[in-house]
């Protein structure tokens, strides 16, 4: 199986774009390298979703992105969920399992959220303990991604972009790193995007992902529900010009358009790697 | 502040029960920390709502958009989520509606959320074969007292008094259709799905608690039995035969068991 970075240019797959995929034109869906599944989704016993996944697993790499590990929450782990996530990974085998730095719920409750964590020492060792368990229970690397956030905690001391990173060297697990969601935490919380990318190690970083969101001129709220901005493909080249060739794949939750528009945009990924990359450089 | 206690504060402020994160949280230069911290508590009541919305069409189509949106957050508060999946968040919200005031006093409503419920379980259940009238008829006329059944694992069968299963195709197509909100029919409907299509069907009280038993491992002698409590005992055996018969043929057994010839 390839190394996930060298996998190329993704998109997330989305029930919409069953047809597209399966049964439309073959020169688009040519234009997409591999698809990242929202590992819930198929997280069920049967029916259309799990033949319409392998159908397009058949045909295409994959990676499994989850929602609901919620690594940073002091509940403990849940193993049926770790246990059911291993078991679609058997049928599945993606080229890597990934999920949020976040927590979910406490108490038994789920507030289906990614929630921030304060980054504190404390934090950091409760984090790496919990990857290390799920890392052993899945017999596997995991990638962990950055998520938007619109608090930060009065008790933190780590910078994110720190605490990502030595969250990725003592747990063994790897990053993924949405540059979407370092564009948004920096314009919510004030601080420079470009710090952030520079101060992730290239060789920590697994895939790349990349969205649309909502401005609200004084906050932005990560929504996946509009194409790409400019400053977030800005803030991707500066990205693949430190990391080198990286997956890449572009995130669309709502408003979803056709898949053609999409693998469209994802075009535009492909055009900045490359002039990343140099004249002479073949991206992925 | 330990993680814990944090994590805890933290939720409490979503759930709305306390205010306290707001001094260990930061806005920005534009915003407050209570506005921001707003958009974490809005986006979880928000995100349940749409999610229910979209896993009980039926019932949001006849509650009408005002209406639903107040039940589903009346809901929330209720029961918080406890599910891995936002998917099976809504899990309880046929027994809500059923108990709790105002809305008890409408049964379409327990009726719907009941039937969109049951759909969505059918839609994602385990995949099985069926068994035919021919496997039945392989048996020995002796044996089909000792007969269970292994019903299919995306069936699911309840109680309704309302026809919500004329009603909620109309609803779909047209929320603002007119239907008659003083309409009863007791019985009840099954729902099952057969490869990607989702069947549906309505059956009489006396077949809805010949299922129910069927559900809970009777065999069809002990079938037989409900049924003669309830009709003639010359025509409960013809009963139950129909009904069987009938299950075969709509694809909802997937197994028949029974005690072989000459076992004690």
């Amino acid at each position: 199986m390839r190394d996930v970075t060298q996998l190329g240019f993704g998109l997330g797959l989305r029930p919409q774009h069953y047809p597209a995929i399966l049964d439309g034109d073959r020169t688009t869906a040519a234009r997409v390298d591999w698809f990242e599944i929202i590992s819930e989704n198929y997280m069920v016993a049967g029916g259309r979703p799990l033949a319409n996944l392998m159908a397009v697993r058949a045909r295409y790499p994959m990676v499994m992105h989850g929602v609901s590990l919620s690594i940073g929450s002091t509940d403990p782990l849940d193993r049926a969920y770790l246990d059911d996530l291993k078991a679609l990974a058997a049928r599945v085998e993606p080229a890597i399992v990934s999920d949020h730095l976040c927590w979910t719920g406490v108490a038994g409750l789920n507030m289906h959220d990614l929630l921030p964590l304060p980054l504190t020492e404390e934090a950091l060792g409760h984090v790496c303990g919990r990857i290390g368990q799920v890392q052993d229970h899945l017999g596997r690397e995991i990638a962990i991604e950055n998520a938007s956030t619109y608090v930060t905690f009065a008790e933190s001391t780590i910078p994110e972009w720190e605490f990502m990173a030595e969250m990725a060297r003592r747990s063994g697990c790897r990053l993924l790193l949405d540059v979407n969601n370092v564009y948004v935490s920096a314009f919510n919380h004030g601080f420079a995007a470009e710090t952030y990318i520079e101060s992730i190690p290239p060789e920590l970083v697994a895939y790349v992902h990349l969205a649309g969101h909502e401005d609200n001129r004084t906050y932005i709220i990560d929504t996946h529900d509009h194409p790409v901005v400019d400053g977030v493909w800005d803030l991707y080249a500066h990205a693949v010009r430190r990391f080198g060739p990286v997956a890449t794949m572009i995130e669309r939750d709502d408003k979803i358009p056709l898949f053609a528009e999409l693998a469209e945009e994802l075009a535009r990924a492909r055009r900045i790697a490359e002039a990343a990359a140099g004249p002479d450089q073949e991206v992925a | 502040m330990p993680l814990a206690e944090m994590e805890r504060l933290f939720q409490d402020g979503l759930l709305g029960s306390s205010r306290e994160i707001l001094s260990h949280v930061n806005g920005n230069a534009r915003e407050d920390a209570g506005a921001m911290f707003g958009v974490y508590r809005n986006a979880y009541w928000a995100r349940l709502v749409e999610s229910l919305a979209v896993d009980l069409p039926g019932l949001k189509a006849l509650a009408g958009d005002a209406a639903f949106d107040h039940l589903a957050r009346a809901y929330v508060a209720r029961h918080p989520s406890t599910t891995r999946s936002i998917r099976w968040a809504g899990r309880l919200l046929p027994q809500f509606l059923a108990r709790e005031a105002p809305y008890r006093d409408d049964p379409w409503l327990t009726d719907m959320a009941r039937f969109d419920w049951a759909l969505a379980h059918a839609f994602d259940a385990a995949d099985a074969p069926v068994i035919g009238v021919a496997q039945l008829a392989a048996i020995p006329p002796e044996l089909w007292g000792g007969v269970t059944l292994v019903l299919h694992p995306t069936l699911d069968c309840f109680a309704v008094s309302t026809p919500v299963d004329v009603v909620r195709p109309l609803l779909l197509a047209d929320p603002r259709a007119a239907f008659d909100r003083d309409r009863r029919r007791d019985g009840g409907l099954m729902v099952w799905r057969i490869g990607d299509d989702l069947k549906f069907r309505a059956i009489d009280p006396l077949e809805q608690d010949a299922l129910a038993a069927a559900r809970a491992g009777a065999s069809f002698g002990e079938i037989c039995e409900t049924i003669a409590a309830r009709v003639e005992a010359e025509a409960a055996a013809m009963r139950a035969a129909g009904f069987l018969r009938g299950w075969l043929e709509w694809g909802i057994v997937q197994d028949i068991g029974h005690d072989a010839p000459g076992s004690a």
